[in-house]
């Protein structure tokens, strides 16, 4: 055979599978999302839990099939699936039914100048945003919000305390985030239009896990965007700028679901973990996980079974 | 579908997307950067051992299950690992692609100093050549070919990885990837996609060309 027929030949075949998958793929989510449209997707009972990519909001999914498990609902989890701007939208495609998500970010997902920032504004603005077919249900009692962090040292070089101190360094710190931080509210849009802050660069990291907690860490970066709930704050002694100006709103759990799937049975069983869920619970969860690596999944069916929540 | 093809092919046209220090002639650059160095020290380290273990025969088993070992081994596993000691650095990067690259080229060259006819190593030696005098005027260049395909595969397979660099913030294509997919621009995702494609067969398309040019009087 001719090598150079050879060549093309591969290469036509290599090529559009790939494009076909990526085709198909990229349609499904491009086509604007509509939940009510596409409810057939899901027909069978079976509660599909998506969670996000990092793993308090994996320890959560585990959580809530957990509990739901022992309500009788049949479920399965979808971890690790990528950021809110990926699973959002799957779950109004009915690519899945369930999420664990956080008040405040959620309702900038939907509405980016929306105000609202204690957790019962939240609560009805995102009651009056959601898009038809979903529903969220009452909040747990635990919260993590999106928190800046620096050193101490960083912190008594610079003077810093609040967010509003970052101004008066502009232009000279970097900051450092998961790859979203850079285009959301709760970020480097929001620190902008706020309190005026601009930086000397930014840094595409991972959301509270072991890059961007490594590179504050190791000085390169200068401040990172990590999770209230994440122990290693305290640990390594890590100073959270305050926030006068309300830029980050009220981020409590709240379990957001396509309301076909909101039956009773989810409602009370769902109701039931979130009052046992504190933020000191969770905090503990996501150390067990991050540092002492225990499996997401392990870890809530032991939580769950600890308090009571297994029967 | 024609949608999504359209405004593919809207941003990767357009002469802003390509100017500027994100721009996508700069990403290029940048793309091209690592992956170059990264396989050149790979040639460097995965050269001499594949011609020492052809050349004399010892340590084949060992460096070939090596190098199997290597080609198992996560890239982004070895990214976080190296990250967490060495700190925000492109060192994680270029240790993992030149992970990535060392067992193409150590098996390639092995195989190709292997399958030199013993009769014309015998030859070598009959007409009084040093060992070293063989491997240089016979060995090689009779197992030239296979070796360079051997640079060759591992070339495409470190451009094809370079985009991990954006995993630990630097930059190379696989900043579109990476971006694109955290702030759901699939748009962006595909142009990244697209363009470490198009760079790896043109990549490979050269050297091949290189090779038939080098290659030109052989049977083989």
């Amino acid at each position: 055979m001719n090598p150079r027929n050879f060549v093309a030949g591969a290469l036509a075949l290599a090529v559009l599978p790939v494009l076909a998958a990526c085709g198909g793929g990229t349609t499904s989510l491009n086509t604007p999302p509509s939940a009510t449209g596409s409810a057939a997707a899901a027909p069978d009972s079976t509660m599909v839990i998506g969670t996000a990519n990092f793993s308090e909001n994996q320890i959560l999914g585990y959580l809530y099939a957990d509990v739901l498990e022992a309500a009788g609902v049949k479920t399965t989890v979808k971890p690790n699936l990528g950021s809110r701007e990926i699973i959002v939208p799957a779950l109004q495609n009915g690519d899945i039914d369930l999420l664990p998500e956080y008040q405040g970010n959620l309702l900038l997902h939907f509405d980016p100048k929306a105000t609202a920032s204690d957790s019962d504004a939240l609560q009805q603005a995102l009651t009056a945003k959601l898009p038809q077919g979903l529903t969220i249900l009452p909040p747990s009692a635990a919260e993590d919000a999106d928190v800046f962090t620096v050193t101490k040292e960083t912190a008594t070089k610079y003077g810093l305390s609040t967010l509003a101190d970052l101004a008066k360094h502009n232009g000279k710190l970097v900051f450092g985030g998961p790859p979203e931080v850079k285009t959301r509210q709760v970020g480097m849009v929001g620190l902008k239009d706020v309190y005026g802050v601009e930086f000397k660069g930014f840094k595409s990291l991972d959301a509270s896990g072991p890059l961007v907690k490594g590179a504050l860490k190791s000085g390169g970066i200068d401040m990172g965007n990590l999770f209230s709930t994440d122990v290693d704050i305290a640990k390594n002694g890590w100073v959270v700028l305050a926030d006068p100006k309300h830029l980050i709103p009220a981020q409590r759990v709240v379990p957001l679901i396509r309301t076909d799937k909101a039956t009773d049975t989810v409602k009370t069983a769902l109701a039931k973990l979130n009052t046992a869920l504190t933020t000191e619970e969770l905090s503990k969860l996501d150390s067990l996980v991050d540092n002492d690596h225990k499996d997401p999944d392990e870890v809530a069916t032991e939580w769950v079974k600890a308090h009571g929540l297994s029967s | 579908m024609t949608d999504l093809f359209s405004q593919l092919a809207a941003w990767l046209t357009s002469a802003g997307q390509w100017a500027g220090p994100e721009g996508i002639a700069q990403r290029l650059l940048e793309h091209v950067e690592y992956s170059l160095l990264s396989t050149l020290v790979a040639a460097l380290i995965a050269l001499p051992i594949g011609l020492f273990i052809g050349h004399t025969g010892r340590g084949a088993f060992l460096a070939i299950n090596l190098s199997g070992f290597g080609r198992a081994l996560p890239t982004v596993g070895i990214v976080t690992l190296v990250f967490l000691v060495s700190g925000l650095s492109m060192t994680p990067v270029y240790i993992s692609l030149v992970a990535l690259a060392i067992p193409a080229i150590v098996t390639n060259t092995y195989a190709g100093m292997a399958a030199v006819e013993a009769d014309a190593k015998d030859a070598a030696r009959g007409m009084g050549m040093t060992g070293l005098q063989s491997l240089w005027r016979v060995e090689i260049p009779l197992a030239a070919p296979l070796i360079m395909t051997g640079v060759r595969l591992a070339t495409v397979q470190v451009i094809a990885t370079a985009t991990i660099a954006a995993y630990v913030s630097f930059g190379g294509l696989g900043r579109y990837i990476f971006d694109g997919l955290a702030q759901r621009d699939l748009t962006q995702v595909l142009g990244g996609a697209v363009l470490v494609a198009a760079l790896a067969v043109a990549v490979d398309l050269i050297l091949a060309g290189i090779h038939r040019i080098l290659f030109r009087h052989r049977l083989t």
